[in-house]
């Protein structure tokens, strides 16, 4: 018997010879080895035989001589299976869908998984993740990079110190740092409270320990405000002094503020522009046009492609022109003297604690000079004026 | 000459019993019921129809009839035949 497979991995066609000398034809098939089989007659003149596909050449010059003629009835195994496949537009339309929807698909986000977070948190933190567009089914290359996630999560969630953001595939790992918020110790340790800049006593507030100055007094940076002995002279007790001090200090700024100047800002107006790179060439999809503002800033970000676990040389880029102007700002004297204010309180408020208050401000003095106008303002501040400092016993 | 060679082949088969279809280039037919044949050592198709088939040996002819006849496999010397085997018969060659 005959092995099959090879046939039809090969390839066979069922031909038709139709001549007056059929044996003869395949005497000369076997004398010039060309393997021919199963053969049966179909009438007189006709034989039905089965032949590779590549020695149809062959049996040309044979057939001449024995003045036969061919017509081919059928032709068998995988080749031609293989082409009517590949040939049929709806297969090959169905390969290239099948690729693109691997393609569109490994380029979304399937899942996203919270590491080190309370369910509390997790909660927040998806929430805050989905509003910047992390969420199942969106487009990788459409969301911003990882730098940019983790900076702005960090920022919106007071509950964490740090969240790591990881993609891999098209999952996000979120690796949070929870903040331990400090439980409200005691003070363990018995401490005095002194003064920790010249100021004038304005309220006194004690829980624990003994005051050691008045309303009004001056006193100096090192002076103790709030005892941790507390009790009879025989009979004293450490305590740590527990309790507010508020005084009126000074503070003298100098603040420079030039009459004109020029600086960039963004107008708002934006223009967006998409291309699609390979292989560091980028060919632009969308957004043609030149911007039709004069001077702009440009921000790329550029996300690859992915297909599978694979990323491959095709990306995706995303332009953003921002509209900028060149603003010059002159500031009369007066504006000028405004704007100094508002900066040195900008400046004593982050000089002392949330807490404090300005009580007043007066401008010493103000000079134009080379088109700069300097300020010098004097702030009275009501503001704590306490700090703790531990008691070290001595002996 | 050729018949004082043939003798000796002869001779020599039967002395130094050596397989007969191997010295002699005699066919060698193995028959699986009715349904198929198969020759060894033929040296060509003379007829082939869906009836008769006719091989040509080294001296004379072989007549296979029967039905639906069908050649399986052909190469240079063996060929497998298939179908409804009813008839075999030897064809000596016409002495001249």
């Amino acid at each position: 018997m005959k092995e099959y497979i090879k046939e039809l991995f090969s390839g066979y066609v069922r031909i038709k010879v139709i001549g007056s000398y059929t044996e003869l034809f395949i005497n000369r098939c076997i004398e010039y080895n060309i393997p021919i089989w199963d053969i049966s007659r179909v009438d007189n003149e006709t034989i039905l035989l089965s032949l590779y596909t590549t020695d149809i050449k062959r049996i040309r010059p044979h057939l001449k001589r024995t003045r036969c003629k061919i017509r081919i009835n059928e032709r068998k195994g995988f080749p031609f299976i293989f082409k009517k496949i590949v040939y049929s537009r709806g297969f090959l339309s169905g390969v290239i869908s099948c690729i693109l929807l691997i393609l569109i698909l490994s380029n979304m986000v399937w899942s996203i998984t919270v590491n080190g977070a309370t369910p509390e948190v997790e909660h927040k933190l998806k929430q805050v993740a989905e509003e910047l567009g992390v969420k199942k089914g969106a487009f990788i290359f459409q969301l911003p990079s990882n730098q940019e996630l983790q900076q702005e999560m960090t920022e919106s969630l007071k509950e964490i110190t740090w969240v790591g953001v990881k993609r891999s595939g098209s999952t996000y790992h979120f690796e949070v740092v929870q903040k331990q918020l400090p439980e409200k110790q005691p003070a363990l340790n018995a401490r005095h409270i002194v003064a920790d800049k010249k100021a004038i006593i304005t309220k006194i507030y004690v829980e624990e320990g003994q005051v050691q100055v008045k309303e009004n007094d001056y006193v100096k940076p090192g002076q103790l405000l709030i005892s941790g002995f507390i009790g009879k002279e025989e009979k004293s007790e450490l305590v740590p002094a527990r309790g507010e001090v508020y005084g009126k200090t000074w503070y003298i700024t100098n603040v420079s503020i030039p009459l004109k100047s020029t600086f960039e800002t963004n107008t708002g107006e934006r223009e967006t522009k998409y291309a699609v790179g390979f292989f560091g060439f980028h060919l632009p999809i969308w957004g043609f046009s030149k911007p039709e503002f004069p001077r702009y800033e440009t921000i790329i970000s550029e996300t690859n492609l992915r297909f599978l676990k694979w990323e491959i040389p095709l990306s995706f880029q995303t332009k953003a022109l921002l509209e900028t102007k060149e603003v010059t700002r002159e500031y009369t004297e007066k504006e000028a003297l405004q704007a100094a204010s508002q900066v040195s309180r900008e400046d004593i408020i982050s000089k002392t604690s949330e807490k404090a208050e300005i009580k007043e401000e007066k401008i010493l003095h103000h000079e134009v000079e080379n088109g700069k106008v300097n300020v010098k303002i004097h702030y009275e501040i009501i503001e704590e004026i306490g700090k703790d400092i531990p008691i070290i016993q001595g002996d | 000459m050729a018949k004082w060679k043939h003798n000796l082949k002869s001779w020599l088969t039967r002395r130094l019993e050596l397989p007969a279809d191997a010295v002699m280039d005699l066919p060698r037919i193995t028959m699986v019921g009715q349904l198929h044949i198969y020759i060894e050592n033929h040296q060509g198709v003379l007829k082939f129809s869906n009836e008769e088939v006719r091989l040509l040996l080294k001296n004379g002819q072989l007549v296979i009839k029967g039905e639906d006849f069908m050649l399986k496999t052909i190469l240079p010397e063996e060929i497998l035949l298939e179908g409804k085997i009813e008839h075999v018969s030897y064809l000596d060659k016409p002495q001249n």
